[in-house]
C-alpha cells in the first residue's frame, strides 16, 4: 500500500505473526501433549516442550487398543470412495467438457449434482441406512467398508465433476483434434490423450476426495457399527464423560491428522479450486 | 463462480466427430453414444443415492416406520409427524440453536476472514508461508480438532482455566455450563473455518483489477473510502458465495458438537442435525426424524439453490 509508515509496517507484521501463532497453537499443543507421560501431562505449570518425550500414548493407542484396525478401515474406505468418485466423475466431466449433448442437459446435470451436494447429509442418511440394512441379493451394506466407501464416493462426485471440467478445459484441444483426424476413436482420445494430460489434476482430485472421506463423520458414524468403523468414529468413541484418557486422545488426534496433512501438501496447488466445494463437509 | 476457483467461462467448441464415417454407419454404437455412456454412471448413482432416498424420505415422513428383522415396514399416519414437529419444544429449541449457531459463526468467520485477507493482501513478507500454514486447520479432521479443544477446555487440566487462574480469575465451565457450552464450540468452528474464508477471499482479492485502485489513488481517496467504493463492490459476488457456503456448512453443524458434548449439557447444543440424528438413531423413530429432515431439507434447498445458481453463473456448455 502507498504511504505506509515504518510503524505501520511493523504493527502489521506483528499482528500477522500473532495471528499465525494463535491459529497454530492448538495444533502444537496437541502434538506436544501427545508425547508426555502421565505425570508431565498434569504438571503445573505445563511444560512448553515435552521434557521426557515418550511414545507410550501412541503405543497404547495403536497397539494395545488396536487402533491400527480403524486406521486400515479408514484407508480402505477412503481409497474406495476416491476411486469411485474420480472414475465416475471424470467420465461425466469429459462428456460435459467435450461432447455435444441436448440443449440444457449440461446445465441441468451440473445443477442437480451440485444441489445434491448441498443437502445436509443427515437428511438422506436415514433412507440410505434403511437401504443398507435391507438384504439385497443376500448381502447387507451396513457396517461394510464398501458400503461406507460408496456413500462417501457418491457425495464427492459433484466435486470431481466440477474440478475435472476445469482441468479438461485447460488442455489444448488441438492434440485431441489431431488424434481424431488420425482416425482414433473418441474413447481412444480420452484414454490416450485427455487422461494423461489431465493426470496432475486427476491426482489432486483423488487426494481431495480421499481427505474428505477420511475426515467424514456423520455417515461413517451411522453406517458402521464395529467391523468397518473408521478412525474418527473410534476416536470419538474413546470420549466418555467420566474417564477421558487425554494422553491417548492427543495421540489419536495426531494420528488422524498426519496422513491428511501429508496429502494436502501434495495437492496444495489445486486446493483452493477444490475448496470452493470441498469445504462443505461433515 | 465469479473469481473463485475454476473459471469455466471460456467459449467451447465441440470436437468434430468424423461425420462421413458416422453417416456410413462404420462407428460402433458405443462410440456413437459415448457421451451418454460417460454420464450414465453419474446418473445411476444420483438415482440410487439421491432420488430413491428422497422418495423414501417423503414416504417415511408420512408414516410410522417399524424396524423389524426382515426389513422396514411403514404404516401411513398422514400429517401426524408434521403436526408433532410443530408442537415439539425440542424442535423449537433446535431451530433457535441452529439459527444462533449459523448467524454467529458465519458472521465472525466472514468478518475475520475478510480482515485477514485485506491485511495480507498488502505488501507483506512471508505471506506465502502464512497462507500455507492456514491450510492445516482447514484440512484437519474435525475429530482431531474437537479432541484438541476438548482438552484445552477441560475444567481441571485445560490451558484456558490455567491461564485464568494465573491472572487471578475464577475457572470457567467451558463445556459443562449450558449457557456457555454452545459458544465455546462456536469458537472451535470459527478457529477451523476462518482460514477457509480467508483463503477464498485472499485469492479473490489478489485477482482484482488494478485500474480502479490507481484511479482512486490519483483522486487522493482515503483508505476507508477506497475499501467502501472499490474493494467491497468488486468483492461483492465472491463475498456472497462465501457467505452462502459458510451458511450451508454451518447449518449442518454436527461432528464437533457430537464429539465434544454429544449436544449437551442436556439438550442445550441440540442443533437441527443433532436433533434429527437423535430421533432417528437413538430413539429409532424414523418416521418422525424423516418429517423433521423433510422440513429441514426444504429450507436448505432454498439456500442451496441460490448458491448453485451463483456458482454456475459463469458456466457455459460447449457451443452448439
Amino acid at each position: 500500500m502507498v504511504g505506509e509508515s515504518r510503524f505501520e509496517w511493523w504493527a502489521k507484521h506483528l499482528a500477522i505473526a500473532a495471528i499465525a501463532i494463535l491459529i497454530l497453537l492448538p495444533v502444537y499443543w496437541m502434538v506436544n501433549m501427545s508425547f508426555k507421560d502421565k505425570a508431565e501431562f498434569i504438571a503445573r505449570p505445563p511444560t512448553i516442550v515435552a521434557q521426557a518425550p515418550t511414545l507410550d500414548n501412541y503405543y497404547d493407542l495403536l497397539v494395545t487398543q488396536k487402533f491400527y484396525r480403524y486406521g486400515i478401515n479408514s484407508l480402505e474406505i477412503a481409497i474406495i470412495a476416491a476411486t469411485l468418485a474420480v472414475t465416475v466423475g471424470t467420465m461425466a466431466a469429459y462428456a460435459l467438457a467435450r461432447f455435444r449433448l441436448p440443449k440444457n442437459f449440461h446445465y441441468h446435470l451440473l445443477f442437480t449434482a451440485l444441489t445434491v451436494r448441498m443437502f445436509p447429509p443427515v437428511v438422506t442418511i436415514i433412507p440410505i441406512y434403511a437401504l443398507y440394512t435391507t438384504r439385497i441379493f443376500g448381502f447387507r451394506l451396513v457396517d461394510t467398508q464398501i458400503g461406507v466407501g460408496l456413500a462417501h464416493g457418491f457425495v464427492e462426485i459433484p466435486l470431481v465433476i466440477w474440478m475435472m471440467i476445469g482441468f479438461f478445459r485447460d488442455i489444448p484441444r488441438d492434440m485431441e483434434e489431431a488424434a481424431l483426424v488420425d482416425g482414433d476413436s473418441r474413447f481412444a482420445v480420452l484414454r490416450k490423450i485427455a487422461i494423461p494430460l489431465a493426470a496432475p489434476g486427476l491426482a489432486a482430485t483423488f487426494i481431495l476426495v480421499f481427505i474428505s472421506s477420511w475426515n467424514e463423520f456423520l455417515m461413517a458414524l451411522i453406517l458402521t457399527q464395529s467391523k468397518a468403523q473408521t478412525l474418527p468414529i473410534a476416536v470419538a468413541g474413546q470420549i466418555t464423560q467420566y474417564d477421558i484418557r487425554y494422553g491417548n486422545m492427543m495421540a489419536a488426534g495426531v494420528v488422524t491428522t498426519v496422513p491428511v496433512l501429508v496429502l494436502a501438501l501434495l495437492a496444495q496447488r489445486h486446493l483452493t479450486r477444490g475448496l470452493a466445494l470441498g469445504g462443505v463437509t461433515g | 463462480m465469479a473469481t473463485i476457483g475454476t473459471s469455466l467461462e471460456t467459449e467451447e467448441r465441440e470436437l468434430e466427430p468424423r461425420d462421413a464415417m458416422a453417416a456410413s454407419g462404420g462407428i460402433p454404437w458405443w462410440e456413437r453414444n459415448l457421451a451418454w455412456l460417460l454420464v450414465a454412471p453419474t446418473i445411476v448413482l444420483l438415482i440410487v443415492f439421491a432420488i430413491v432416498p428422497t422418495i423414501m424420505l417423503v414416504r417415511f415422513a408420512f408414516s410410522q416406520v417399524l424396524l423389524q428383522r426382515g426389513g422396514i415396514k411403514t404404516v401411513g399416519v398422514g400429517f401426524d409427524n408434521f403436526a408433532r414437529a410443530l408442537q415439539d419444544p425440542l424442535v423449537h429449541d433446535a431451530v433457535g440453536i441452529t439459527l444462533r449457531w449459523v448467524v454467529v459463526v458465519t458472521t465472525l468467520e466472514v468478518l475475520l476472514g475478510l480482515g485477514l485477507a485485506l491485511l495480507l493482501a498488502g505488501n507483506v513478507r512471508g505471506r506465502g508461508i502464512f497462507a500455507s500454514l492456514l491450510i492445516i486447520p482447514i484440512i484437519m479432521p474435525p475429530v482431531a480438532v474437537s479432541v484438541a479443544w476438548l482438552f484445552a477446555y477441560d475444567y481441571t487440566f485445560g490451558i484456558f482455566n490455567y491461564l485464568l487462574e494465573q491472572v487471578g480469575l475464577a475457572p470457567v465451565r467451558w463445556l459443562s455450563d449450558p449457557a456457555i457450552a454452545l459458544y465455546s464450540m462456536m469458537a472451535v468452528d470459527v478457529w477451523q473455518a476462518t482460514p477457509f474464508v480467508f483463503l477464498l477471499l485472499y485469492a479473490a482479492i489478489l485477482s482484482l483489477p488494478r485500474d480502479p485502485y490507481e484511479a482512486a489513488a490519483i483522486d487522493g481517496a482515503g483508505r476507508w473510502h477506497v475499501f467502501r467504493t472499490v474493494t467491497l463492490p468488486l468483492l461483492g459476488p465472491v463475498l456472497l458465495v462465501v457467505v452462502l457456503l459458510r451458511f450451508i456448512d454451518a447449518a449442518r453443524a454436527f461432528d464437533k458438537i457430537y464429539v465434544m458434548t454429544r449436544g449437551g449439557p442436556g439438550t442445550s447444543a441440540y442443533t437441527m442435525t443433532l436433533t434429527i440424528y437423535n430421533e432417528a438413531f437413538a430413539k429409532f423413530d424414523f418416521g418422525y426424524a424423516s418429517a423433521l429432515s423433510f422440513l429441514f431439507q426444504i429450507v436448505m434447498i432454498v439456500v442451496g439453490t441460490i448458491y448453485v445458481k451463483r456458482a454456475l453463473a459463469d458456466y457455459s456448455a460447449p457451443a452448439e
